[in-house]
């Protein structure tokens, strides 16, 4: 389990740092807004996929750093299983992998790299990498640097998914990805992972991942907006696609064929939550969402 | 922390295997290139040359041979850790440095042993065996780099003998003692190794250390410290310096009296003893670079 608490992180240092100078009314930022995390708490359980959603700059990636141990925290603190994921310990990182949204290509075959490091995590499976890079229709033995991004994206989900790990971070893991990919992605995701794993996927493409991500959380500047499984999700706010237009809707939309609004689900109604539409709504009601879930 | 997660030889072995196979993809085929095709190059050329200019068919000699030995020498130190380790500083390939299941330990000792030693004693291997064959092969080339450096050597021993002849002719007894005590020192392996690491690890932390411009800015930088050094090393020196100025025309025993000191005396303890703490500084440098980088 992934135990976050008072979670701070900001790009520039504040400790120490002389700013009184700095004036907010002519643009510059005061210490205290220059978190891009701050207060962040959460638990993250085993056996779940989670969708980390936010517009640019709320500090997804950060928190993915962060959470792989890529960062340090400058305040609070992250635990996983006991183990402070800065410390980079063998024994940890071993049970962890994280999938940067920026990848590149290793001047070796996509085989040879699986050889080469699958090595390091006791789960590697050799024989699973060439199945999913078989799944996602890339040739193992094709030089890395004459790969295209999506093929370079593809052979990384495809070691990332092999390493068979308890703990998975994807940034942004289907940009790049061609329609038929996502959807093999979405497959390989559901069938090659453990049945006790963190996954915590960060994306913009929130309809490429609608069906695989639940729990869902959702980042603002220095907040968490929402963190809650699709079943909480659809207890609370009902999805209504009809083409009555209802004055208590908390949002709307026109989509074709009708509309789609969002309100709060006062009859117990089960509803299809839709992604785009929740992100839309969580953000046009911060403190009510908040204050609904929190509850 | 856990010993085994501090350091464990079979997780080692496993990370140097994936580095040294790593480096060969990287760098594998410049070492070949600047090994053999340099002197093979300057054979060929000098030979052209030669053979236009003079119409004959004459090698290189060891003079120039030894000239290429070295600019082959600075050339792979150079190049090396940029190739090989100049990347963990992009985001791509730091993240996935970072989170490679191995300590900081291992990643550091590997590092070292590949900068420090693997890819020098390969480097001097490869270029002083294609100079063997070459002047096996063909004799106007004269001896090998390894029998003149070994000729060298015991001309040097030879040379702290010869004053002996000296001694009632034009020396004493005591400076006869006196040069050979300072031409003796040289016989100390561990200078030369010290030298190797001396200018390979300033190469290696530039490579971490700065995102670009590594090389050009590690050159600037060993400027700056020897300038600096200079600066400070002056006024002990000028003295001296005067000195032998003033008793350029005395006699060998008024001169050779100059060098008998604590300094000249121990001259390569001095040397070996200040370029072991440069370079300790620098393998804290390396370390605290591995240990604090974030992406």
């Amino acid at each position: 389990m992934i135990t976050i608490k008072d979670l701070g992180f900001s790009y520039r240092e504040t400790r120490g740092v002389k700013t009184i100078t700095l004036n907010k009314e002519k643009g510059h930022m005061l210490p205290e807004d220059r978190y891009v995390l701050k207060n962040i708490n959460m638990n993250l359980e085993e056996g779940r996929i989670y969708g980390l959603l936010g517009e640019n700059g709320v500090g997804k990636t950060t928190l993915l750093t962060l959470l792989c141990g890529l960062k340090n925290p400058q305040t609070g603190s992250i635990d996983i299983d006991g183990h402070n994921p800065y410390d980079r310990e063998p024994s940890f990182l071993t049970d962890q992998y994280y999938l940067s949204d920026e990848v590149a290509p290793m001047n070796m075959k996509a085989i040879d790299y699986a050889r080469n490091y699958g090595k390091f995590w006791e789960g590697f499976s050799l024989d699973k990498f060439i199945e999913i890079m078989k799944e996602l229709e890339t040739d193992p033995e094709q030089k890395m640097t004459r790969m295209s991004f999506g093929q370079l994206k593809k052979t990384y989900i495809s070691f990332a998914l092999a390493c068979n790990t308890k703990y998975l971070f994807m940034d942004e893991p289907t940009n790049g990805l061609d329609i038929p990919s996502k959807a093999q992605f979405r497959k390989a995701v559901t069938k090659h992972t453990r049945e006790d794993s963190v996954i915590v996927i960060s994306t913009h493409q929130v309809r490429d991942l609608e069906n695989i991500i639940d729990p869902i959380i959702i980042l603002d500047r220095q907040d968490v907006l929402l963190n809650a499984t699709m079943e909480e999700i659809s207890e609370k706010l009902y999805f209504d696609y009809t083409n009555e237009k209802t004055a208590d809707a908390l949002y709307s939309e026109m989509i074709p064929g009708g509309n789609i609004q969002v309100r709060l689900n006062q009859t117990g109604e089960d509803s299809k939550v839709n992604m785009e539409a929740l992100f839309n709504t969580v953000h046009q009601n911060k403190e009510l969402i908040k204050g609904i879930f929190n509850k | 922390m856990k010993t085994n997660d501090i350091f464990n030889f079979r997780r080692f072995g496993r990370y140097f295997t994936s580095d040294l196979s790593t480096c060969w993809s990287n760098y594998g085929l410049s070492l070949l290139t600047i090994s053999i095709l340099f002197p093979v190059g300057t054979y060929f050329l000098t030979n052209v040359f030669n053979l236009v200019l003079r119409s004959t068919w004459d090698g290189p000699d060891i003079g120039l041979r030894s000239f290429i030995f070295i600019v082959a020498t600075i050339c792979l130190v150079v190049t090396m850790p940029v190739k090989c380790y100049g990347k963990i500083t992009e985001k791509q390939y730091g993240s996935f440095f970072l989170t490679l299941p191995a300590s900081r330990l291992e990643k550091f000792v590997s590092m070292f042993l590949m900068t420090c030693i693997i890819v020098p004693v390969l480097g001097f291997a490869l270029h002083l065996g294609t100079d063997a064959i070459i002047c096996a092969l063909d004799h106007t080339c004269g001896k090998n780099l390894v029998a003149g450096a070994a000729e060298l050597i015991r001309n040097i021993g030879d040379m702290t003998e010869l004053t002996m002849n000296f001694v009632d002719e034009s020396i004493t007894i005591e400076n006869a003692a006196l040069v050979q005590d300072i031409l003796g020192q040289i016989n100390n392996p561990w200078m030369y190794i010290d030298e190797i690491f001396g200018i390979t690890l300033p190469f290696l932390l530039g490579a971490i250390y700065f995102k670009n411009g590594k090389t050009v800015k590690t050159i600037l930088v060993l400027f700056a410290i020897s300038m600096a050094s200079s600066i400070i090393m002056t006024p002990f020196l000028e003295n001296w310096a005067a000195e032998i100025v003033k008793n350029a025309n005395a006699d060998t025993n008024t001169i050779l009296q100059m060098f008998n000191n604590g300094i000249f005396k121990n001259l390569v303890l001095i040397d070996t003893v200040s370029d072991t703490v440069f370079n300790l500084a620098l393998m804290a440098g390396i370390w605290f670079r591995i240990k604090t980088l974030k992406h």
